[in-house]
């Protein structure tokens, strides 16, 4: 009953797969062998994966070890740690890299990558983590407790196997991310896939090798999609607990809460802190600032615009996809979760151009008209979507629609009054986290937003373009402020349902 | 009832897709006010590849000179050549204006560009234009070596940029290897010396301990701090930092190559108009434009660069004359093979 | 609360379903079943036996492969006809309670009183409060209550529609035993009162035997036994039968002719002609064994090798000379043995023979 719109979300996630295909072949599959099959290629494949499995090991660490803290301790602060928390995913990836390659030009390279990656994407994980910890049943914990178990090993006996599944599906999204980012890695020199794709359009203006590499991306994320299903196991649909849990007490810390304390802070300063400095010292030592606060203004209002129908349509498309790899175990439901995910690790330009391709062919009035841009920040972000509202539906016990459907409801009918009210926190999170990234999305909304139309993030572009950074850092402020409004909102909502 | 429920949700979703549409209407009057551009009417629509901040007062006069509504739609030069490929025979791109002459060269090997006529050709010398006619360059920036005079006197800078790599440079030079105008010069360096002296070259900037930086303003600032003695630069961003700071307040000074060295390179900023747009005439006007003595003084002024056209000469304090310059020959057509120079790059791990 | 439901129209007629998932083994070989209009019937097995997967196709959430479901004369599951849950008029109660979260006591009741004013819907909502006993508790969440209550108010939910057959899914597992067996009387007080048909699946033969008004017992998908409490407890099917729903000593027997059966107890007599059977098993319940002094005649001599003291009564177990395995005697009142004594054992009243 899904199917149908389903079916819609997945053929618009594969769109660009269709581009890739035929740019792929366009000079004989043997053309496009020899560049996949390339030493470089295999080269390049090695450098992208060991910077992905650093980045994805250190956002875990840091996202579960920040979402522990600020759900289940008594962390002074909890809730400001929280939201201080989310805020680095407002940051682009190219802002953290270069605020500090001009603070440390010796890091750039693997290092460097790997360390502005990590600080950008460890929300990916912290957010779905914090979700879970908030609907888990204390009482496992408690008894682990009493089995003369202290805190920290109960979080990692107890506690720690049932995020996994939160955890996984974090961890895939920074690795996809890390995949698919440009800003970063060009920035700190280290060569990835991505680098490689780039580096095929600008040097050859050669399209085949930059859809041939594109196509091993999306194997690669097909992937990295089957295998975090297998880690998911059974575990992410027995995860049907009571909808009415206790809130838990608090963990508390004990000689702890120092050391706590300052794993916050040292996170908050360098993903947080750090580049807003940085953003406060072109501001004082650079003369290009202009306050053209008429300008900010409406530059952020269209921002906003775009984003939240960026952000409304991915989370439409991504419900039903959602809800079906929530409830459904088969292969069916399989493939259509990883069609969401298959093109979620391409490099923007490859997916805009796809997205030219398209319009160009077959919707040529809306080509470079807002809806065509919205539907670009939809077929880049739809995993994100639906990998929350996956969660969220999963919180919600099946049990619970047959208990409607007996009571006279229709599916639809369910799906209104059930599963969606009560998924409807995760859902949102998802929309706050989709409306976050497509408000700093740069390579789609520059090939595709309506000619004469800014975003904070094109404008950002163009400032540091031209060397004035001084005139960039309202906007990269701008950005962050406005980021941080919806995750705000997001954790006093939270706050208030459990 | 299931045919019901999905109708419902099919419903659902065409009300998902109308929400951008409504989007699009509230957020176009806070936009700048782009409307179907290139319908065929009379705007002309500009694909630049040069930033916003450098040229749109200068677009801004040059929709006064054409006569007709003109649209700039900005972007990375290279992406916005893939874009024009992309859009193929419907772009909506009347004239290209890129950042360098690759991006050009290469929508002129897919027959995109339009032959232009012999008087718009003619304005500027035949080492900057394009080898079919289609493109011509409007402004040129030249390679040069910036150097602190506290760490190096005049007196010992190289005459050559294949000399950085010896032993007295040592740990002494800054280069941002990732910066199209680099790339393109070590492309000029392996037309004009051939692979195997370029690529003992990058092998000796690296064992000497080159320093990289991410462009060239941090090259320059580099130099200037004393943290490199030399460095690896474009000529205007010496004189944007004079004419921001005042001669007095920056240490570093320039140093042009002589003897049409490969490190003397000149590259240039150019434009084209594209084939079968029904723009073809605003155009024309708008290139006309760009190469007239306003928009070239402009160039000279603003940006620094060298004029291109035939006999407008920049004003700039202290910039050698254009004809002074003794840079190497070579076809800038050429200097497409960019992606043979960033392989050898990649084998040195400079990049 | 009148009895509007209980006419024949709520007959529930299941019959001949089977059902696999995948290539694996049937979960159900055939399980028929009739539950009559107002009768409160328990569904006994051991987990596994199918009981789940039969209550599933029952409430229409999933298909049999072959077989019908008839509700008071309509047919809502057979070949061809498959009629959604939301339209069999099927009230379910799951294991612990499911209520949904973001509704009110009162809403949830109401979740089902579709169709009626707001006035009647009210007015049934807390006529059905009160008959489960919670009067006064439609404004809280469900998380503010306990578990019991949170079970009751499943249970109001269920009735609240008027469905022609509630049913009731181990609804009363997460409940600690002091509880259990009050909301387990209360639920049947209020099923009484609505006179809805229901089904109770459980694993707990004491469950089954102490709230239904006829049990199946189910094993390997099939109904083994359909009976009233009494007769099922009394008269078994057969010996598996008679372990399932209670405690069951097995002797071997062979028949004397004269209606009896010499066994390892002494002779036992048979509550029906052998029918040519000359060997099998006596199946006798550990109440109809008495401790009696050693030296009794007619007693077999053993020793007590355990003794388990509940209160009302107690369990002893014996070791019997001449037979393998102990038996198990029910003595009510004081315990006058101990673990290692001698005593006698005899059996009092008829027993079966099963082949």
């Amino acid at each position: 009953m899904l199917l149908v719109p389903a079916c819609v979300a997945a053929l618009f996630a594969l769109l660009p797969l269709g581009y890739l295909a035929v740019r792929a072949l366009e000079r004989g599959p043997a053309y496009a062998w020899d560049i996949v099959s390339d030493e470089r290629t295999r080269d390049l494949l090695a450098r992208s994966l060991g910077l992905t499995a650093v980045v994805v090991t250190a956002s875990l660490l840091l996202g579960v070890s920040l979402a522990w803290l600020t759900v289940r301790t008594a962390l002074p602060g909890a809730r400001a740690w929280a939201i201080l928390a989310t805020l680095p995913l407002a940051v682009p990836s190219y802002v953290t890299a270069f605020a500090w390659l001009s603070a440390a030009p010796g890091l750039a390279g693997f290092g460097g990558a790997a360390l502005a990656m990590t600080l950008v994407s460890f929300p990916y994980v912290l957010l779905p983590v914090t979700a879970a910890l908030r609907g888990l049943d204390p009482a496992q914990e408690e008894a682990a407790r009493s089995l003369g178990h202290g805190s920290l090993r109960t979080f990692v006996r107890v506690t720690l196997p049932q995020l996994r599944p939160a955890a996984g599906g974090g961890a895939l999204l920074v690795a996809l991310y890390t995949l698919s980012d440009f800003g970063a890695v060009s920035l700190m020199r280290y060569d990835t896939f991505t680098r490689a794709i780039h580096t095929s359009y600008r040097a050859s203006f050669d399209r085949t090798p930059a859809a041939a590499l594109s196509v091993v991306l999306v194997v690669m994320t097909i992937a990295l999609v089957a295998a975090e299903a297998r880690t998911r196991g059974r575990a992410g649909h027995a995860r049907t607990g009571k909808g009415t849990a206790r809130p838990a007490v608090p963990v508390a810390l004990g000689r702890w809460r120092t050391p706590a304390l300052l794993w916050c802070a040292a996170v908050a300063a360098v993903a947080v802190v750090f580049p807003l400095a940085v953003l406060g010292y072109w501001l004082a030592v650079g003369n290009s600032a202009t306050w053209d606060l008429g300008g900010l203004a409406r530059t952020a209002w269209a921002t906003l615009g775009v984003a939240a129908a960026g952000a409304g349509l991915t989370t439409l498309l991504a419900l039903p996809v959602g809800v079906i790899a929530a409830r459904h175990r088969g292969r069916g439901a399989r493939l259509l979760e990883q069609a969401a995910y298959a093109g979620h690790a391409l490099p923007g330009i490859t997916v805009a151009l796809a997205l030219v391709f398209f319009a160009v062919r077959y919707a040529y009035p809306l080509y470079q008209q807002i809806p065509l841009l919205i539907c670009a920040y939809a077929v880049l972000f739809l995993p994100v979507a639906v990998a929350a509202t996956r969660a969220a539906v999963l919180q919600a016990p099946p049990v619970l629609d047959d208990v409607a459907r007996s009571l006279g409801r229709r599916p639809w009918q369910v799906l209104r009054e059930i599963t969606v009210p009560l998924a409807a926190p995760g859902v949102a999170a998802g929309a706050a986290l989709t409306f976050v990234v497509c408000m700093k999305e740069l390579p789609a909304t520059l090939l595709l937003r309506p000619t004469g139309m800014d975003t904070l993030a094109t404008r950002l572009w163009t400032e540091t373009g031209a060397g004035s950074f001084a005139a960039a850092a309202p906007y990269a402020a701008a950005l962050i402020l406005l980021a941080a409004v919806p995750s705000y909102l997001l954790g006093k909502h939270r706050s208030r349902t459990t | 009832m299931r045919r019901t429920s999905a109708r419902r949700l099919t419903a659902l979703a065409a009300a998902g897709l109308l929400l951008p549409t409504l989007a699009a209407c509230g957020s176009d009057d806070s936009g700048a006010g782009a409307k179907n551009a290139g319908n065929g009417d009379s705007t002309l629509v500009i694909y630049s590849g040069r930033n916003e901040k450098l040229v749109q007062p200068l677009l801004d006069e040059l929709e006064k000179a054409v006569g007709s509504k003109v649209e700039v739609r900005y972007g990375d030069s290279a992406e916005l050549a893939a874009q024009i490929l992309e859009e193929g025979g419907r772009t909506k791109a009347g004239l290209f204006f890129s950042q360098d002459a690759g991006a050009l060269g290469a929508l002129s090997k897919e027959g995109m560009l339009q032959k232009l006529p012999a008087a718009t050709l003619d304005k500027v010398d035949k080492a900057y234009r394009g080898s079919d006619g289609d493109w011509v360059g409007l402004s040129g920036r030249v390679r040069v070596l910036a150097y602190n005079p506290d760490k190096v006197r005049e007196g010992e800078l190289p005459d050559s940029v294949l000399d950085v790599v010896k032993p007295e440079w040592k740990d002494k030079v800054g280069y941002a290897p990732t910066n199209a105008s680099f790339q393109a010069f070590v492309t000029g360096m392996r037309v004009l010396e051939g692979d195997d002296t370029t690529r003992t070259w990058l092998k000796g900037l690296k064992t000497n301990g080159a320093k990289a930086y991410a462009n060239n303003l941090a090259t320059l600032d580099a130099v200037e701090s004393g943290e490199v003695s030399l460095g690896l630069i474009n000529h205007y961003y010496w004189y944007e930092r004079v004419a921001e700071k005042g001669q007095d307040k920056v240490a570093a000074k320039l140093h042009f190559l002589p003897g049409k060295d490969p490190g003397a390179l000149i590259n240039v900023a150019g434009a084209g108009v594209l084939k079968d747009t029904g723009q073809s005439e605003a155009a024309q006007k708008a290139l006309d434009f760009l190469l007239s003595k306003r928009a070239q003084t402009y160039f000279a002024d603003e940006t620094k660069e060298y004029p291109l056209a035939a006999g407008v000469t920049s004003s700039v304090k202290d910039l050698p004359p254009f004809e002074s310059l003794e840079s190497p020959d070579i076809d800038l057509g050429k200097l497409e093979s960019l992606q043979q120079t960033l392989t050898m790059l990649q084998e040195q791990g400079l990049v | 609360m009148s009895d509007d439901m209980s006419d024949d129209m709520n007959e529930l007629h299941v019959e001949g379903l089977t059902k696999s998932y995948g290539a694996g083994e049937p979960v159900l070989r055939g399980l028929g079943l009739t539950v009559p209009a107002g009768a409160l019937a328990a569904v006994l097995g051991p987990s596994g036996c199918g009981k789940t997967t039969m209550l599933r196709i029952v409430a229409g959430f999933l298909r049999a492969d072959t077989g019908t479901v008839r509700l008071g004369g309509r047919l809502v599951s057979g070949p061809g006809v498959h009629l959604p849950p939301e339209r069999r008029r099927i009230g379910i109660v799951p294991q612990e309670g499911a209520l949904f979260p973001h509704l009110s006591v009162a809403r949830n009741v109401a979740f089902g009183l579709t169709g009626v004013d707001r006035g009647e819907r009210r007015r049934r909502t807390g006529e059905l409060l009160e008959l489960v006993g919670l009067a006064g508790y439609g404004d809280r969440m469900p998380h503010e209550l306990s578990g019991g209550q949170q079970q009751r108010v499943a249970l109001a939910r269920a009735l609240a529609p008027r469905p022609q057959l509630v049913l009731l899914d181990e609804p009363f597992n997460a409940l600690d035993s002091a509880l259990r067996a009050g909301v387990r009387s209360d639920v049947r007080a209020a099923l009484r009162a609505t006179g809805a048909t229901a089904l109770l699946v459980t694993h707990d033969q004491q469950e089954a035997l102490s709230t239904a008004d006829l049990v199946a017992v189910v094993r390997d998908g099939e109904v083994a036994q359909c009976d009233t409490p009494q007769n099922l407890y009394r008269r078994p099917a057969d010996p598996w039968v008679a372990g399932f729903v209670g405690e069951a000593v097995l002797l071997p027997g062979t028949v004397d002719g004269n209606g009896t059966a010499l066994t390892a107890l002494g002779p036992v007599s048979l509550t029906a002609p052998s029918n040519g059977l000359r060997t099998g098993t006596i199946l006798l319940r550990p109440e109809q064994l008495r401790l009696t002094a050693t030296d009794t005649d007619g007693a077999v001599r053993g020793t007590v090798t355990d003794v388990r003291y509940y209160g009302h009564d107690a369990m002893v177990t014996v070791t019997v000379e001449g037979h393998d395995t102990p038996v198990d005697i029910r003595i009510a009142g004081p315990v006058p043995v101990g673990p290692g004594e001698r005593t006698g054992v005899r059996v009092m009243g008829e027993a079966a023979l099963h082949p």
